[in-house]
This record gives structure tokens, C-alpha cells and sequence, in this order.
């Protein structure tokens, strides 16, 4: 199937099993991975990305992914750097990987907000303006991770 | 004495008024004001007493504003406040210094030692002692205008997803509407989901509403360093914004000291009284409710407490609303110790959070709150300031407590039945 | 000077000199203070019934939420002291007597053997006080000359008052001469050091109540 819009993407995202939508959630954050410095992060989503995750280890990562996320505010009156920002919404992104799903709630969705808005940072930081094709891009991975 | 220095306490005599005289007068040194201020409390040092705070400005009053003072400066019998002071000065006015309040609410010969404080940051920043954190947010106020450097490209940005997330448009610069609405940096930043939540809200109730492209930022880092002519520069946007746009109120974020620095120095600030409303959002929230328009569904299970911001409720009279409309969306609403009027501070308003020298302190004031916690054992924090939030969770973080944060006006989002559902 | 002599003197000139430097003192230092004035608040006022600078007059009075717990020989020996003090200046014969012969006004007063133990009660308190402010760190670190100084001036009216009429260290004549000059070096001193408190912690506690009260906070 062909994906055009962010309702038929979020409708898709909803209809996969958990252990499916972690994995694809994993793949949205890998994208976005280089705007993150933060080892934690990268250590959280490389667990995510096993397919033998146990629930420990899940907590562990969710530890890891908290507080790289802690770290990375914007503090209030600090000069804002989107750049930095950018990490920190890469770890929100991380977090949302390794996460007890909630039934009705669908972290790739989260995942893949939060990677677009990361992307976002990251153009504002650059001065390429708002847009970017970071949806499109999420559009695509999903399509091909539904055929498999 | 060095120009700025002559600055500094030409804007100091400025300042004092009868009460700031009736005060210093009135001071017995009881030491009480001591014990309700977090930085004594959590330390131990005497030296953040905070009528202590104030001692070269009392000096200056004394000095100036009293015969008996002005006959023993004649003579050289009184210590002239110096500059070396005043940058001695710094870490107390403003590492150790909220602008909570809890000072004044203690004083028993009624002294507004808070009040002082906010008028001595005046002095301090004109004569240049000032910490650089918040110099940087006062510089970056009139050159970009946003303390944080925030601009519309990214404003338009955090819409942007918001809308798609969220599936609301986000409306900017409609004419007429009835609420404008403020966002802080902090939120623009670090909580995009803040203006999700409002869009929502505000199509549950029907009430229309809009952003403005030339005031979105409350922040007034004018009011966190003591610069009334920096705070009227951003108070002013919003004036003109909001009259511009004919809105009847404009809504102040989850921020506690844009509230203060909107809604009661605001009018004093630009010379004139507004021709519109301003409230915090929670204020809002709680008259949706009230009205009956908030129709929610559901109830989060889990063992909730409130943080109240100090600008919100003890110094802006904002105190049963958000018990209100927690208790609408909860059913485990419990208080921590001394909720309500008499809570704890963050530790990281007022500027604190943005001065870097400062983090070591404000981890150790944390105990206080660290304390709250430990007796109440909630399972999550709400609360209604987007700097409390980030302060909350990483005063949490540095003590390995494992309990989230959440803001109020998201989760009352949250339960909002969804219409035509 | 004979004690009969200093007698003489404390209650004619003395007296006179005193209670002028006190009233004129008084009316100075109220006028330097509120004469400064304040702005007027031009934001919206929050009304909340109740929140008012008349309020806090009042409640001021009572520790805060809290407090109690946190400094309790502060609030406790103060309390004690304060009232002490009023009922032994007021409720005691010979001073109606004396406010009879300056005002014309009196009213009944408390047995004696009731105020002798008041005063004792006060001297205790006054006593605690001091301790707590040098063994207290946040007391000790504000302190300067002026505290001490004026701890001083209240304790000895009252301490050689009591010894007058128990008539004890030294002759009554003496004892009583004593007494009331330390009484008028406490009324030359008080407008000009922090016991002027007796009169502006009523506009103090005005001020903060109608500031807050302007934002709907009852203080």
C-alpha cells in the first residue's frame, strides 16, 4: 500500500502489534539518530532494537532514555539552541521505543512525532526553515516494513 | 564610583517607597524569614537569611532617606555601599532567590521582603551585578526578541506539528477572537504538546481563540533580572498585540513569572491599565469549568499530588482552581505537607534555573521538595509551570526518584470527551 | 546628687525631656517613613472579601502555616514577653496612677501579687530571648550592637521596676529614680533603633496585606 497522508500513516501505525510497532518505532529514531550526542540514547534504541527484549531490560533502557531526555532541557532563559533541542527530542523519541505500551496507545505514532519535530530542530538550527521531508521519509519506511 | 555603580543606586533611591522604608524600620531580626526560605532551610547557612539579602539596599535607605543617616554619612560614620558589594551581593539576590515568597508570608511585623528583593534587582542590574545567565536572556530579549532566542519561524514550526499531531489548526493573528494566548519559550521548546492540549480545549469549548505573531513570547526576562525598562519592552508587544487583535483576554502559559509579570506589574509597567483580561490558564481552565463547558470522561487512577508554582498561587492568588480541576480528572488526588498557600518552591524560578554557578545550590534546596514527596509517595507530579516541570524532573533525576511530571493543563486535555464521538 | 535629688530630676526635667524627644522622635521618623508615599497599582484588582491591609494588622499576630514548629522559642517567648510587658505597663496600680495624673483617664487594675509574677514571667522570657539570639545561628548572624543594645533597654525598665517594689539590691528611692530613668533612656531610644517597630509594624503589616489583597491573596 501507498501511503499519502498522516491519517492513513497514523491508522496504519495503530493496527501493529506492539512488538511490531517497536521495531518500526526503532527505525524512526535510527533516521534521526546523528542529531542525538547522547550515548544513552543510542544504547536505549540498540536494546529496543533486539527482538529478544525482556521487561528488565526494557527498564533499563527506559532509564537510560529518561534521563538523557532530563538532561537535554532547554533551560528557562538560556540561550536556545534548536541544535541541542534537536537531541533532546531525539531522546523523547527514544523513550517513546522503549516503552510499556498502554493499550489504545500507539508509540510508533509518538516515536515518529517525535522525530519529525527533532528534524524540525535541526532545520531551524541550520536556517533551512520549517519544512522538511522528514514525514515522507516516515511514510516510506513504513510502507516497506508492511511488506515484510 | 563607576558609572554603572552610579547607576545602580540612582535606580535603587528610585525604588524606595514608603513601604520598602516602613519595612526596613520594622525589621526586629527575628530570623524567622530564615526559616521559611528553602535555600536556609536545606543549607544551614545563615547567610541566605533573606532580610540579609537586602542589607546594602537597607543601607543606601538608611543613608539616604533617614536624618539620623544622613547626619552620620556627613560625619563618615557609615559604610557607602560599593560595587565590590554589590557583585558580592549577586549569588544572594539571585542564585539564592526565587522570588518565591514564602519570606513574606512569615514575617511577623509584616515585611514584604520578596517585594524588596524584586525592587533590589533593579539596582543590581543597572549597576551591572547581574549573573550572566540572565544577562544573556535580558540581551537576547531586545536583540531577538525572545529571552531564549525563540523566533517566529520556530513558533510557526511547533504549529506545524502540533497540527498534525494533534489534527487542530492552530489560528494566528485572527481579528476578534475572544483569547489570545501566550506561550512561554520553555513550552515552544521543550513542551510543544502545551499548545496541542489548548487547541483542543479550546475547540471543546467552543471558544475562539488565536496566537500572535508579534507577541507569542510571555517570558519577560525583564522581571527575572530587575529591569522594569526591559519588562515593559515585552509587556508592551503584548499591549499592542492584543489590542490590535481586539481580544477580550489574553491567556498567560504555564509559566509562573510571565503571570506576575502580565497580569500585576504589567499595567504599572506600560503607565496605563488594560483594556483587556489577563489570565493564567489554569484561571481559565477553572471558569471553563465552572461554566460547565469542560465535559471529560475517565479518571487517572494513579496517586497524583499538585506542585503549586509559587507565582501562581502564593503570589498571584491562584490556589483552588487547579484542586478543582484536578479533582475532576482524578480519583487519588492527594496533598503534599504544606500545600496550597505555604508550598515549597521549585528552587528554580525567578532566573535561578538559567544561572549555571547556581545548580549545586538549587539541587541542594531540592530537599525540601525531595522531602514532600518522600511523605506523600505519589505515583506522578502534576503541576501548572513549564520551568517547575523541567526543575521538578531534574531535581528528581539528580536523587534517583522515579516519579514523572506531568502538567495540569495537558491532562485535562487528556479526558476531554472527544465531541461528536 | 543625692537619690532624692535624682528623683527629683527623673520625674520633672527628665520626664519632660524624654517624653519630648519621644513624641517629637515619633512624629519625625513616622513622617520620614511615610512620607515617601507609593504608586499607585493601575492592574486589575482580584477581589477576594476578607484580603485586606486590616486583616494582616491582625493576623500577623498569629505564625504562619507551619511556622509554629520551626521556631518555636521565637514565637512562644515572644508572645509571652510582648503580652507580659503590656499587662505589667498597663495593668499595674501605680502606672494607672500615673496615666491618671497625665491623662485623666484610668481603669481597674490586676492585683499586685498577679503582676509580680508577670513580671517575673517576662524577665524569664526577655532572658530566653537573648539566649536564643546567641545561640541561634540565623540570630546570631543578623545580630549587631543595635540588638543588643536595645534588649537592654527593654529588659532594665522592667527588671529594675520589679526591684523597686520588692525593694531589694538597692534603697526604693534609688530603685525607683533608677527605674524611671531607664524608662526615658527606652523612650529616647526608641524612635531612632528597631523598637519603632511599636508603631510602623501596623503600616507595615497594612501595606503587605493590601498589596496582596489588591491580588486576591489573603495575607
Amino acid at each position: 500500500m501507498t501511503i499519502t497522508d498522516d491519517k492513513e500513516f497514523k491508522l496504519a501505525l495503530a493496527s501493529l502489534p506492539v512488538e511490531r510497532q517497536r521495531q518500526i518505532a526503532v527505525a524512526f529514531c535510527r533516521r534521526v539518530l546523528d542529531l542525538s550526542h547522547d550515548a544513552r540514547v543510542k544504547s536505549a534504541l540498540e536494546s529496543a532494537g533486539r527482538a529478544d527484549i525482556t521487561e528488565a531490560e526494557l527498564q533499563l533502557a527506559a532509564h537510560a532514555a529518561h534521563a538523557a531526555r532530563v538532561d537535554s532541557f532547554a533551560q528557562c532563559g538560556s540561550d536556545a539552541s534548536w541544535t541541542a533541542q534537536s537531541g533532546h527530542f531525539v531522546a523523547k523519541a527514544a523513550q517513546a521505543c522503549v516503552r510499556i505500551a498502554v493499550p489504545g496507545e500507539s508509540i510508533a505514532w509518538d516515536a515518529a512525532m517525535q522525530a519529525r519535530l527533532a528534524r524540525t530542530c535541526q532545520t531551524v538550527a541550520e536556517g533551512l526553515g520549517t519544512e522538511n521531508t522528514e514525514a515522507r521519509e516516515q511514510y516510506r519506511i513504513l510502507e516497506t516494513f508492511l511488506q515484510r | 564610583m563607576t558609572a554603572s555603580l552610579e547607576k545602580g543606586v540612582r535606580v535603587l533611591k528610585e525604588v524606595i517607597d514608603a513601604p520598602i522604608a516602613s519595612y526596613f524600620n520594622s525589621c526586629v531580626h527575628c530570623g524567622l524569614c530564615a526559616e521559611a526560605c528553602l535555600f536556609y532551610t536545606e543549607t544551614g547557612n545563615p547567610k541566605y537569611t533573606p532580610i540579609h539579602k537586602l542589607e546594602p539596599m537597607r543601607r543606601l535607605y538608611e543613608q539616604e532617606y533617614t536624618l539620623l543617616g544622613r547626619l552620620k554619612k556627613t560625619v563618615g560614620l557609615s559604610k557607602p555601599v560599593t560595587d565590590a558589594e554589590l557583585g558580592e551581593w549577586q549569588e544572594l539576590v539571585y542564585n539564592s532567590c526565587t522570588l518565591c515568597g514564602r519570606c513574606s508570608a512569615v514575617c511577623p511585623v509584616g515585611n514584604d521582603v520578596v517585594y524588596m528583593v524584586r525592587k533590589f534587582r533593579e539596582g543590581m542590574s543597572a549597576s551591572g551585578n547581574a549573573p550572566e545567565g540572565i544577562k544573556g536572556a535580558a540581551n537576547r530579549t531586545i536583540t531577538i526578541g525572545s529571552p531564549m532566542g525563540v523566533k517566529l519561524p520556530a513558533v510557526k514550526a511547533q504549529m506545524k506539528h502540533v497540527e498534525k499531531d494533534f489534527g487542530i489548526p492552530i489560528p494566528m493573528d485572527v481579528e476578534g477572537a475572544e483569547y489570545m494566548v501566550m506561550l512561554s519559550s520553555m513550552e515552544i521548546m521543550n513542551f510543544p504538546e502545551y499548545l496541542g492540549a489548548i487547541a483542543k480545549i479550546m475547540q471543546h469549548v467552543g471558544k475562539t481563540w488565536t496566537l500572535c505573531s508579534t507577541a507569542f513570547e510571555a517570558t519577560n526576562a525583564g522581571m527575572q533580572i530587575g529591569n522594569s525598562d526591559l519588562a515593559r519592552v515585552i509587556v508592551s508587544r503584548i499591549v499592542e498585540g492584543a489590542e490590535k487583535l481586539k481580544v477580550k483576554t489574553v491567556i498567560s502559559p504555564e509559566c509562573g513569572h510571565a503571570y506576575t509579570a502580565l497580569r500585576w506589574e504589567g499595567a504599572n509597567l506600560v503607565g496605563r491599565p488594560f483594556t483587556f483580561k489577563v489570565q493564567h490558564i489554569v484561571e481559565v481552565l477553572g471558569e471553563f469549568q465552572e461554566l460547565g463547558l469542560l465535559k471529560t470522561e475517565g479518571f487517572e487512577k494513579v496517586r497524583l499530588t499538585f506542585h503549586d508554582p509559587c507565582q501562581l498561587a502564593r503570589r498571584g492568588g491562584v490556589i483552588q482552581p487547579q484542586r478543582n480541576l484536578l479533582n475532576m480528572v482524578a480519583k487519588n488526588f492527594v496533598e503534599m505537607p504544606d500545600a496550597g498557600y505555604m508550598n515549597w518552591c521549585c528552587g528554580g524560578g525567578g532566573g535561578a534555573s538559567a544561572i549555571e554557578e547556581g545548580e549545586a545550590l538549587r539541587l541542594e534546596a531540592f530537599k525540601v521538595k525531595k522531602s514532600q514527596f518522600e511523605t506523600v509517595k505519589p505515583d506522578r507530579v502534576v503541576t501548572a509551570c513549564a520551568n517547575c516541570r523541567i526543575v521538578l524532573e531534574e531535581g528528581l533525576e539528580h536523587y534517583q526518584m522515579d516519579l514523572p511530571v506531568v502538567g495540569l493543563t495537558e491532562m485535562v486535555a487528556d479526558h476531554l470527551v472527544a465531541k461528536g464521538a | 546628687m543625692n537619690e532624692m535629688q535624682l528623683l527629683t530630676w527623673v520625674r520633672g526635667p527628665g520626664l519632660n525631656l524624654a517624653v519630648g524627644i519621644f513624641v517629637l522622635g515619633v512624629l519625625w521618623r513616622l513622617f520620614e517613613i511615610y512620607s515617601l508615599g507609593r504608586k499607585k497599582d493601575l492592574s486589575a484588582p482580584r477581589a477576594l472579601p476578607g484580603a485586606s491591609g486590616w486583616r494582616t494588622i491582625f493576623r500577623r499576630t498569629l505564625p504562619a502555616e507551619g511556622m509554629l514548629k520551626k521556631a518555636p522559642v521565637t514565637y512562644i517567648a515572644g508572645a509571652i514577653f510582648h503580652i507580659g510587658l503590656a499587662i505589667v505597663v498597663f495593668l499595674f496600680a501605680p502606672h494607672i496612677k500615673l496615666i491618671q495624673s497625665l491623662f485623666g483617664i484610668s481603669w481597674p487594675a490586676l492585683p499586685s501579687q498577679f503582676v509580680d509574677l508577670i513580671t517575673i514571667v517576662t524577665l524569664v522570657a526577655l532572658l530566653v530571648l537573648l539566649a536564643d539570639r546567641i545561640m541561634n545561628p540565623v540570630k546570631r548572624f543578623l545580630s549587631t550592637f543595635e540588638d543588643w543594645f536595645t534588649w537592654t533597654l527593654t529588659f532594665l525598665p522592667v527588671l529594675t521596676g520589679w526591684l523597686a517594689v520588692r525593694h531589694l539590691l538597692l534603697p526604693y528611692t534609688t530603685m525607683l529614680a533608677l527605674h524611671i530613668l531607664c524608662v526615658e533612656l527606652l523612650l529616647v531610644f526608641l524612635p531612632f533603633t528597631k523598637l519603632f517597630h511599636a508603631f510602623t509594624v501596623f503600616g507595615s503589616r497594612w501595606f503587605i496585606g493590601a498589596i496582596n489583597g489588591h491580588k486576591g491573596v489573603a495575607v
